[in-house]
């Protein structure tokens, strides 16, 4: 082995890659544009559809109700909902989406309420669809408030102080600090994200620097330099490497900027705290998640050089990489699972392990035992990959397949 | 590094001369004896039920690539090695730059055995795979020999002078900061030579380097290579399927078919040996009736005719005397012009292809 050589042989894959316009945009413009465009597009699109929903006034049929004067007074008189006159198909109506949402009001319901009988009010609506279920829980909280106060009145005429109409009151607080909270809705993700790319990032080069090579035939020529066969392969897995860490930067940093700038726009943009998810995320967090990604992308790349130097052509390479996509998205969708947490067995589970140590890291936690040992087990995972491409790249019948 | 003999001191190649010819004659540059490469090919059966199958019971047959194959070549030869496509020559290449492991018989190189001191073997040769390129792809020609230098060790000054040997030779000056794959075949193949003369190599291992080239390349490419041999005494091997090559390049050939060397020796003495038919051209100051020279056809000889007043006879030079025939031909008819032609050396190399390997045994 000769770092010497080695060095040689990066430089002249670093160049060769360069140069290539496929490379780049794989390794360096999806990263970049992928982020914003996606916290962008999808945040701006989901949060100015849940604005316009929430602003919408949605019409509301009220069903029954003649011969209650003070409930339908106190529905009419909620600015938040239009209510409409009825019409028997009003289920087909809600379906169709020209009314939000129905409310049954049995017969004669105020005096029946007075009485303290209990009736039932129906609300129909239409589950899964935003603005219906925006509709079915304003009208809720209407008649909670209705309630409440028809609770004061009918205690207080018999006598009894008001207060025992609602006998004690709840709040909640928040325990969980900021990061945590944003650790919960994103934290999740990024990783995700980072280590796809970071795969995607390296599939290209690894089958261009293999695969490739051996189409273009420019495979046999090196091996007849005077370069050890262990040099050359080690070269262009530092290529590989360089490619796939230089994808996760990339897109770390992308994600980063995009963050704050969706937060700001997004602020701004709609002013109610209600939607106001929590961007803020720890640079130290994102260094964390950049080391812990390190190993695992040392690993992919030797696992892609290894698999790609098997295949004869770049669409084999293709044939044979497309399938280790999905091995790869699905550990690390499974982290995303509620309910799959960090112990001593999902920590040895390579990807599965980085993705969910770096949600935890993400939310601010710190399992130094874990990090640890995922570091280190990921390692071991990392060199023996090498040691099998270094390992194949010796091997006649592999080199030149026939 | 291993030094070319025109690297040496004057001094010492004086020594190595007159010991030279007082004792025994240099080592050859090249011995090979019994080299043999086998592979493992798997039976591929027919149809959808034969596919299905071979996905799960693989019958295995062994193929000798290259079987038992023996010659020595020496320094400053310029040796042809040729052979239908399948015959094993770029096996046998792959196997002297040391790329392949030979499954038995030995290999010295140089002094080396390729494929054991592949390392320091491979900076005493110069390679070029005419289908393949040694120059990256993607980037600019002049890279490519930066990278060159670097891993063969050329000093800047060395490297400075051959450049410029190159450009003159050569003419890649034009073309030294284009991208490798925007250049034609031809200026790829020059950049490709230079690339294997960098390191000024006695040796040259050249496979198929004329292919998809025209006619005026491959005359740059011939010439090329004939003053390489001729001013720094570098050994060639070439494989080829253009016998102008040959005829152009190379004293001595080498046939090898199924991985068997078939003939070996100057070019001549195959020639001589396989040379059956020969061809009498001639043109009538008159148009004839092609029926009166039906006369002439009969054992050993057949006419066609080129145009209204040529003609051409071939005869089996074993079976008829060609004196004769001219006697006679010009006795009979009013000849203008008349060409006696050997037969085309493509026409002995396919006989030789198509199974008449008896006739070139000795």
């Amino acid at each position: 082995m000769s770092l010497r050589n080695i060095g040689v042989v990066y430089r002249k894959e670093l160049k060769d890659s360069l140069r290539d316009r496929r490379t780049v945009i794989s390794m360096v413009v999806v990263p970049i544009l992928l982020f914003p465009a996606l916290t962008m597009g999808m945040g701006y699109l989901g949060a100015k559809m849940m604005t316009e929903a929430k602003q919408e006034v949605p019409e509301v049929m009220v069903v029954g109700g003649n011969d209650s004067p003070r409930l339908m007074e106190a529905l009419k008189s909620n600015k938040k909902i239009n209510a409409v006159p009825a019409s028997d198909d009003y289920i087909a109506q809600i379906s169709n989406k020209k009314v939000r949402a129905a409310v049954i009001i049995p017969a004669n319901f105020d005096a029946a309420a007075e009485r303290g009988e209990g009736k039932t009010i129906v609300i129909d609506y239409y589950e899964g669809e935003v603005k219906s279920q925006l509709a079915e829980k304003t009208i809720e909280d209407s008649l909670t408030d209705y309630r409440e106060k028809l609770a004061r009145q009918l205690v207080a005429a018999r006598g009894v102080p008001g207060q025992l109409a609602k006998p004690f009151e709840t709040d909640d607080e928040n325990v969980a600090p900021p990061e945590k909270v944003a650790g919960s809705s994103l934290g999740g993700l990024i990783p995700y994200f980072v280590i796809i790319l970071a795969l995607t990032g390296a599939m290209y080069p690894a089958m261009d620097l293999t695969a490739g090579e051996k189409e273009r035939g420019t495979m046999e020529t090196i091996l007849t330099s005077p370069v050890a066969r262990t040099d050359l392969v080690l070269g262009k897995f530092f290529m590989v490497l360089t490619a796939s860490m230089a994808t996760a930067i990339l897109s770390l940093s992308s994600m980063g900027v995009s963050f704050l700038f969706a937060k700001n726009t997004l602020d701004r943009l709609l002013s109610d705290e209600a939607h106001g998810v929590h961007f803020s995320i720890d640079p130290s967090a994102v260094l964390a998640v950049f080391v812990m990604i390190l190993p695992l992308s040392v690993l992919f790349s030797a696992v892609l050089l290894a698999i790609a130097l098997f295949a004869k052509s770049f669409r084999e390479a293709q044939t044979y990489l497309s399938p280790l996509t999905i091995i790869v998205i699905m550990p690390a969708i499974i982290a995303l699972l509620p309910g799959i947490e960090l112990n001593s067995r999902t920590a040895l589970i390579p990807i599965l392990s980085t993705t969910l140590v770096c949600k935890e890291l993400v939310g601010g936690s710190h399992p130094w035992g874990f990090i640890t040992l995922i570091f280190f087990a990921s390692c071991l995972y990392a060199s023996i990959a090498i040691g099998v491409a270094v390992s194949l790249f010796n091997r006649e019948s592999v080199l030149f397949r026939a | 590094m291993v030094h070319s003999p025109a690297q040496f001191p004057v001094k010492i190649e004086f020594q190595f001369m007159s010991e030279a010819i007082v004792s025994t004659p240099p080592p050859p540059i090249i011995e090979v004896g019994e080299l043999s490469k086998h592979f493992r090919t798997f039976h591929r059966r027919e149809g959808i039920w034969g596919g299905l199958q071979n996905l799960f019971y693989r019958e295995y047959k062994t193929v000798a690539a290259v079987d038992r194959v023996s010659f020595t070549i020496n320094r400053g030869e310029m040796v042809g090695y040729i052979g239908p496509n399948g015959a094993g020559k770029s096996t046998s290449i792959k196997m002297l730059t040391g790329i392949l492991v030979p499954t038995s018989g030995k290999a010295l190189v140089n002094g080396y055995i390729p494929y054991k001191q592949r390392r320091q073997y491979v900076r005493t040769i110069g390679v070029v795979f005419g289908q393949r390129t040694q120059l990256w792809w993607d980037i600019a020609v002049i890279e490519s020999f930066k990278l060159l230098r670097r891993i063969y060790d050329v000093s800047q000054r060395d490297f400075d002078a051959r450049m410029e040997q190159f450009n003159h030779v050569l003419g890649i000056s034009d073309f030294l900061y284009t991208p490798v794959r925007k250049l034609s075949l031809g200026e790829r193949m020059r950049c490709d030579l230079a690339a294997a003369l960098l390191h000024n190599p006695p040796l040259l291992f050249l496979d198929e380097p004329t292919i998809g080239l025209d006619v005026v390349a491959k005359h740059h490419i011939r010439e090329f290579l004939r003053t390489v041999n001729r001013e720094y005494q570098t050994t060639v091997l070439l494989t080829t399927h253009d016998l102008d090559d040959i005829e152009e390049l190379c004293k001595r050939i080498l046939i090898i078919d199924h991985g068997k060397v078939l003939f070996d020796g100057p070019l001549e003495v195959l020639k001589s040996r396989l040379l059956r038919t020969k061809h009498i051209k001639f043109a009538v100051k008159q148009q004839i009736d092609s029926d009166t020279l039906r006369l002439f056809a009969g054992d050993g000889v057949s006419v066609d005719q080129v145009d209204e007043v040529t003609f051409r006879l071939r005869f089996d030079r074993t079976k008829v005397s060609g004196a004769d025939l001219i006697r006679k031909l010009l006795a009979e008819h009013d000849v203008r012009d008349l060409l006696i032609e050997d037969e085309p050396i493509e026409e002995i190399i396919k006989r030789i292809y198509a199974g008449e390997a008896s006739l070139v045994a000795d």
